[in-house]
């Protein structure tokens, strides 16, 4: 079976959509500049030519608008991932892949809270069945837009940032697919953040509550949302990574083996920071004892401890100033086997 | 199976939308009807591409991915010019869709188009309305002499039976039609009643959700929906013309007189009418109460109310729409290409 492709904006493309829905329209000059420059490497005139037709309603609408409302933001927002899937079409039939140009607004459907809508799956479904009828026994491979979709009223909407993971498993979970790859330019979860902890490294398994607890903890990487259809619908595996490497895999349980911490967090939180250690079996009793008896040792002042059973994380609240000292710390006793 | 084979002539967005959807219903249609829909032309302003075995559902989705007026770019069957009697000798269609744009002065291009498909014995699904309203006599004329069909479902209403509906109402009289015939300016008024905003704001967020044409004055004086009515007129068989119905421009109406008419518990619309009997006809704004069934059918819907001599019928439903007007056209497609009777009177 051949890969349904989702894909997202060009890399900062959606945060100039949304200056230029405030009405500051001289940003589309940048957003036009970075297609056309895209467009021009690739090569092809008919990509050129529909890229130019895209980016001139696109000036219409937002020479048209004052300020936008929500159902205009959320229109102006689409161009970004509509583009994005124009260029990814052109480019695998550039590579001789037979890739096709599928609508999220025809299959995608939303409640009408622009901005943040929630998808219907029921009323998904059906549209997608349709599609996939047609396409599944030939080898094109369907293109569709991340992060945007359409509302019974029939106006364009959009899921929310990171949406395009929430669009992705949805399609998987409706479809039941087993795989969900969700690709970007790091090579997977890491145990904390590299740019603190040098020493950070790849999370190779996790299940979907550690995964959606790190996110709430403002792990970056993952729309907390995605979670939702494979939680409600079917359970799809998430692999995570870049073209490089897929280094995490996320999946709805995972063996005893894996039991344990997963990743490590820094925050700030008002007067504290905290630590947030995320992992099933985290919050029990051996763990917190285990823990502590570390943070006694290597005499780390901490200011507060939050854990509950059901929860599969644990968080220390400690001084601001030293927060990122104790996060090295902790890594290592915790990821690199350091002894205390 | 039985092999229809269509040419599509126009090819924007209801176009577009159109070799879609035959693209992702092809086989169903196939496995309901017996019938294998072939889209063997298609054209534009200023290409074609012709392929006399029929397009593959693949090619079909990638024709829609060219440039607007970019058929010519569609190799290896493209052609850089639109000549349709070369195009009628290469791939012998059974169906012409024709979906240009519509002229209300000349008809054309559609009218050419659609006299030239009859005389070549090809049966006609049009979606443009001008053909209907200008000559829909003489059209149908030459369609009945040749024994061949002339529909044109999508020209009202497109997402509803409508104009089946009233074809099928053999025994009734029609007495009266009116309704929100036109989606662009229903939703112009809704966005006035709703947000408080002027006619021009209204019309430019119109304009930029794609409902409304760069040039909206056939929505806002009128011409729409009084074409509409034309082609209701034809099909209750009291024909009346374009000239006949008397128009009042949407472009007048103020914030001030929608502020006005919700404080007095009204709702502002504007209404296509037409009193068979007394051959009274117009297009005009409306003060109607709130509790009106009208005054509930908001944004892009439309509404028409049929009185007869037996009772009242109600249709509700999207007006125009890519999407819709797609699938209204395609229904008339298969009604020609599983041999259902026309039903024109």
């Amino acid at each position: 079976m051949r890969p349904i492709v989702v894909v997202s904006a060009s890399k900062g493309i959606t945060d100039l959509l949304l200056d230029v829905a405030k009405g500051r329209k001289e940003v589309l000059k940048e957003i036009e500049n970075r297609y056309t420059s895209i467009a021009r490497e690739i090569g092809s005139f008919k990509l050129v030519k529909r890229i130019e037709e895209e980016l001139d309603k696109l000036r219409r609408v937002a020479e048209g608008v004052g300020i936008a409302d929500s159902v205009l933001t959320d229109y102006i927002l689409s161009y970004g991932e509509k583009i994005s899937k124009i260029i990814m079409v052109q480019a695998l039939e550039l590579n001789d892949i037979r890739a096709f140009e599928l609508n999220a607004t025809d299959i995608i459907v939303t409640n009408n809270t622009h901005g943040d809508a929630v998808i219907d799956y029921p009323a998904t479904a059906i549209a997608l069945e349709k599609v996939y009828s047609v396409i599944k026994n030939h080898s094109y491979v369907p293109v569709i837009e991340g992060f945007i979709g359409r509302s019974f009223e029939g106006e364009v909407t959009t899921i929310g940032r990171g949406g395009s993971d929430y669009t992705a498993t949805t399609i998987a979970s409706l479809l039941k697919i087993d795989k969900v790859y969700l690709v970007s330019d790091v090579d997977g979860i890491m145990t904390t953040d590299p740019d603190l902890v040098p020493t950070a490294r790849l999370v190779k398994h996790m299940s979907y509550v550690e995964a959606l607890e790190a996110s709430m903890y403002g792990a970056k990487g993952i729309n907390p949302k995605a979670f939702d259809p494979l939680v409600k619908i079917y359970s799809s595996n998430l692999l995570i990574g870049s073209w490089r490497n897929i280094g995490t895999m996320i999946s709805r349980e995972i063996s005893r083996d894996f039991i344990g911490p997963k990743v490590i967090m820094l925050k700030d939180a008002g007067d504290y920071a905290y630590i947030a250690i995320v992992g099933e079996g985290v919050s029990s009793a051996k763990f917190v004892r285990d823990l502590l008896d570390t943070v006694v040792k290597l005499g780390i002042d901490i200011k507060g401890i939050q854990a509950h059973v059901h929860r599969p994380s644990i968080v220390l609240f400690v001084d601001k100033s030293r927060g990122r000292e104790i996060l090295k710390i902790l890594h290592k006793v915790i990821f690199e086997g350091d002894q205390p | 199976m039985k092999i229809a084979k269509i040419i599509i002539i126009g090819f924007g967005n209801v176009g577009r939308a159109f070799a879609r959807t035959i693209a992702l219903k092809k086989k169903f249609v196939e496995s309901r009807y017996g019938v294998s829909l072939s889209v063997v032309g298609v054209a534009d302003s200023k290409g074609m591409a012709l392929k006399s075995d029929g397009f593959s559902e693949y090619e079909l989705l990638k024709l829609c991915e060219v440039p607007r007026s970019g058929v010519n770019l569609f190799s290896p069957y493209a052609y850089n010019y639109v000549d349709l009697k070369y195009m009628y000798d290469m791939v012998q269609p059974d169906i012409h869709v024709e979906l240009t744009p519509a002229n209300y002065v000349t008809g054309e291009p559609g009218l050419t188009n659609i006299m030239f498909a009859l005389t070549r014995g090809a049966h006609v699904v049009t979606a443009n309305k001008a053909p209907i309203v200008l000559k829909y006599k003489e059209l149908l004329e030459i369609a009945k002499k040749r024994s061949l069909q002339l529909r044109f479902r999508s020209t009202v209403m497109g997402g509803t039976p409508l104009i089946d509906t009233i074809m099928s109402l053999r025994s009734e009289e029609i007495e009266k039609i009116e309704g929100i015939l036109n989606a662009t300016t229903n939703f112009i008024l809704t966005e006035m009643h709703d947000k408080l905003i002027d006619f021009e704001e209204a019309l430019k967020k119109a304009q930029i959700m794609g409902l409304a044409e760069a040039d909206p004055s056939l929505d806002i004086d009128g011409i729409d929906a009084a074409a509409k009515l034309v082609i209701l007129s034809h099909v209750i068989g009291c024909s009346i013309s374009l000239d006949e119905v008397k128009r009042e421009s949407l472009s007048k109406i103020k914030l001030r007189d929608v502020v006005e008419a919700i404080k007095e518990g009204f709702v502002i619309k504007y209404l296509a009418y037409f009193d068979v009997r007394r051959r009274e006809t117009y297009v005009r704004i409306v003060k109607i109460p709130k509790t009106d069934v009208f005054a509930q059918v908001n944004g892009s819907l439309n509404a028409v109310r049929i009185k007869t001599d037996v009772g009242e019928i109600l249709f509700v439903g999207k007006g125009g729409g890519g999407l819709e007007t797609a699938h209204s056209v395609l229904d008339d497609v298969i009604a020609i290409a599983i041999g259902s009777e026309g039903g024109m009177r």
